[in-house]
């Protein structure tokens, strides 16, 4: 097996640009090729500091800063493994000797056909839509009560305004799990949020409003979509590799073609349960990392998986350490006015949560081991 | 090369703990202490400290 000369990165996200960083200090010195229409941008601001007043450059910066590569501002339009080179959307092809597929996600959409006006919240672009449209306004409905949509939920509460949260399920059920769940269900209902649990159909074009099951429809000032994520696999089509449940890869970022690597949110691991996505932060860094491993033909480095998580709740930081979601009722290790450390049971060891205190990971992690 | 400490952006996730023990410290208060302030990082340390700054997800810390 040769080490490459010619490495093109495709996607200018988290793990795209983590996976440029670790090849680079693993010492690679071959060409190194950037593939991207759009800058990267650090995403965990958007829904906080990105509501609240609008991120900055420097609120956004991806973490390292901007990699040693050769950028190509375009989108990569098609993959050919058996000629080994990505195609432009320019009609210029890049030939490999291994590519990296780091093209993310995009914001799932519940407009119709046609419709036009949804807000949803993936990009800066997203973001700085929605907290123009936010300014004035004082009724907001949002669908979908996973992360994000709480977090948008929690920035609307914060900014004023009168809040309706809708999803088929209570609010980070799937995520979290039933105890935790239905705290923060306890929280958001304190904090005045309206919470239905109903299918949701956006209503008007512009979308100005939303149907429920019963028939009700709920007007709002904004309309915002949080309704999940979809792996951006479609420029792989007439490949193996587009799936829309996102690109299969091992601990090393491979994938079922020889010299193609994947790494960050457009991907899905396998474990005992099947495969699924791990689409957070610590992830596609330690992703992006173990791809470099991958490309470079070096052994996994120790975590080629990362479960560390954190989302924020009305205000609160919610730091969690291990599988998603916990079952059952947790052991308590603090408790204090501003909020606890708590853990469950997780195999061998243990999943740890700190809710509304700081609690730096190394500590976390330090109580999952036992 | 010097460690530019965005103290108002830390979160105390504390992953530049985790990568660099021995530039950066987290109490259990969660707050951020930092080895060399206001000084050149040692060179012994600047890959470390690279590294640490290179995973915050906050953008607080700053290679310069």
């Amino acid at each position: 097996v040769n080490t490459p000369t010619s490495v093109v990165v495709v996607g200018a996200s988290l793990a795209g640009t983590s996976t440029a960083h670790e090849l680079r200090r693993l010492g690679y010195q071959g060409d190194l090729h950037l593939v991207a229409s759009e800058p990267g941008c650090n995403r965990p601001p958007l829904s906080k500091v990105g509501l609240r007043v609008g991120a900055t450059p420097d609120d956004l910066a991806l973490p390292g800063g901007q990699p040693d590569v050769q950028e190509h501002r375009v989108d990569a339009v098609g993959l050919d493994p058996a000629g080994q080179q990505v195609l432009l959307a320019d009609g210029r092809t890049l030939g490999y000797d291994a590519v990296v597929v780091a093209t993310g996600a995009r914001a799932r959409s519940l407009a119709g056909v046609g419709q036009s006006g949804e807000l949803l919240l993936r990009t800066a672009r997203d973001a700085e839509r929605l907290r123009a449209r936010l300014d004035g306004s004082r009724t907001a409905v949002v669908v979908g009560a996973g992360f994000l949509g709480v977090e948008v939920a929690s920035a609307c509460v914060a900014r004023g305004l009168r809040v309706t949260l809708v999803d088929l399920e209570p609010p980070l059920l799937r995520l979290l799990g039933p105890w935790l769940a239905a705290r923060a269900h306890e929280r958001l209902r304190r904090a005045g949020v309206d919470v239905r649990i109903s299918p949701a159909e956006l209503v008007g074009d512009p979308v100005q409003a939303v149907r429920l099951a019963d028939g009700s429809v709920l007007h709002a000032d904004v309309v915002v979509t949080c309704a999940g994520d979809r792996p951006e696999t479609g420029w792989l089509a007439g490949t193996c590799l587009n799936d829309p449940r996102g690109v299969l890869v091992d601990e090393r970022g491979q994938t079922a073609l020889p010299s193609v690597y994947a790494a960050g949110d457009v991907t899905r691991t396998a474990t005992a349960g099947g495969t699924h996505r791990r689409p957070f932060w610590s992830n596609a860094v330690a992703q992006g990392k173990a791809t470099a491993h991958g490309v470079l033909h070096l052994p996994a480095p120790d975590r080629a998986t990362d479960d560390y998580f954190w989302t924020e709740l009305l205000g609160e930081p919610v730091k969690v350490v291990g599988e998603l979601p916990l079952v059952g009722d947790p052991e308590v290790l603090e408790e204090q006015a501003a909020g606890d450390v708590l853990r469950w049971p997780d195999g061998d060891g243990w999943s740890v949560v700190a809710w509304g205190l700081k609690r730096p990971v190394p500590r976390l992690r330090a109580l999952a081991a036992g | 090369m010097k460690i530019v400490v965005d103290y108002d952006r830390c979160e105390g996730h504390g992953l530049c703990e985790e990568k660099a023990p021995s530039v950066y410290f987290l109490d259990d208060a969660g707050d951020l202490h930092y080895a060399f302030p206001d000084q050149d990082v040692p060179a012994e340390q600047e890959a470390a400290a690279r590294a640490g700054a290179s995973v915050c997800p906050v953008a607080a810390l700053r290679a310069q």
